[in-house]
């Protein structure tokens, strides 16, 4: 016994070899590019209490920068809208709306598209009231914000 | 004597930090950008109103008049119906009398936008369905892989046409 177990002592004689490491920061940078490049910055904070309604129908929006979000939610209790940032009331929407249109270049400003995130409770007169001014100023491509759902089950 | 300095080698730097420091700027840009891609139904309005405008002849049986009460209740030409029944409904008017046809909607000031979007979508859903029909019909295949052109025919084919009266206040103008 003993002579065998000193010949497996002189094949390892440092221990386990350490594994190389060297290419650890390449891997993870490929990954954090990966991630810079799908994701988006979140842009706006959002202050108002929401959940938008789910729907089957939903498609994509495209092109992000000819887009202006609108949020409709509970704020200590009162219902407010918020526009990108900010919170404001309806009847100030058509001035704000063409403030950023003006900083747009021509082609998003032509296809600039309201994404309308309301929650569920929302009453429709406030969100026709918002409706109303987005038409003073012909921002009359909205998208009525909402989460897929694959199932039909809500249709009864 | 510089020889001999130069003979030595530069010593490495060392890297191992550097993998954490990645790993904290991947996890940062975890952490602050959202995945989640917009997604929901695209309507275009109609421009508001003009002045001059003069009303449009509608022949009054071509109009479907699609209502939602203050308790989220949808009425199709003054009978109550679930969103299934809207979908086929819109369907059948808009196969049969497709340039012509008028669905206009009336939606209560405190109905809810949940309920308002549901029938929204059936309505959409119902225009959809004709469009993929006709997709499949004459180009045989799906809608959504037809060209922008082919897709801009059939729009031309089945009109959207939908009517929203503004809301006015205390119920129906």
């Amino acid at each position: 016994m003993r002579p065998m177990r000193s010949l497996f002592r002189s094949r390892r004689p440092g221990g386990v070899p350490s594994l190389n490491m060297a290419s650890m920061p390449d891997l993870i940078f490929t990954v954090l590019f990966f991630f810079m490049i799908v994701t988006h910055m979140r842009s706006d904070e959002v202050k108002v209490r929401l959940e938008v309604p789910r729907g089957s129908e939903v498609q994509k929006l495209a092109a992000r920068q000819s887009v202006v979000n609108i949020y409709i939610g509970r704020k200590d209790g009162q219902w407010s809208v918020q526009l990108n940032g900010e919170l404001v009331s309806p009847e100030t929407i058509p001035a704000r709306i063409e403030q950023l249109r003006a900083k747009m270049g021509p082609e998003s400003a032509e296809r600039l598209t309201v994404s309308l995130r309301a929650d569920k409770q929302t009453p429709m007169g406030l969100v026709s009231d918002v409706k109303r001014a987005l038409q003073k100023v012909y921002a009359l491509r909205i998208n009525y914000s909402a989460t897929e759902s694959k199932t039909d089950s809500y249709h009864e | 004597m510089f020889r001999k300095r130069n003979h030595r080698q530069i010593p490495e730097l060392n890297t191992t930090s550097t993998a954490d420091i990645s790993f904290m700027l991947l996890i940062f840009f975890l952490v602050t950008s959202s995945m989640d891609t917009d997604k929901g139904l695209l309507r275009q309005m109609a421009p508001p109103p003009q002045e001059h405008e003069q009303p449009m002849d509608i022949q009054q049986d071509l109009v479907m008049r699609v209502t939602l009460d203050d308790h989220d209740q949808l009425t199709c030409n003054g009978k109550a119906v679930t969103l299934r029944e809207l979908t086929d409904e819109v369907r059948a008017l808009a196969a049969v009398s497709r340039q012509e046809h008028v669905v206009s909607i009336l939606a209560d000031r405190s109905t809810t936008y949940e309920a308002y979007f549901r029938m929204q979508e059936a309505v959409v859903k119902a225009y959809g369905s004709l469009r993929q029909q006709y997709a499949l019909q004459h180009y045989g295949r799906d809608y959504a892989r037809c060209t922008a052109e082919e897709r801009s025919q059939i729009n031309d084919y089945y009109p959207q046409r939908i009517s929203e009266a503004p809301i006015e206040e205390g119920g129906r103008p």
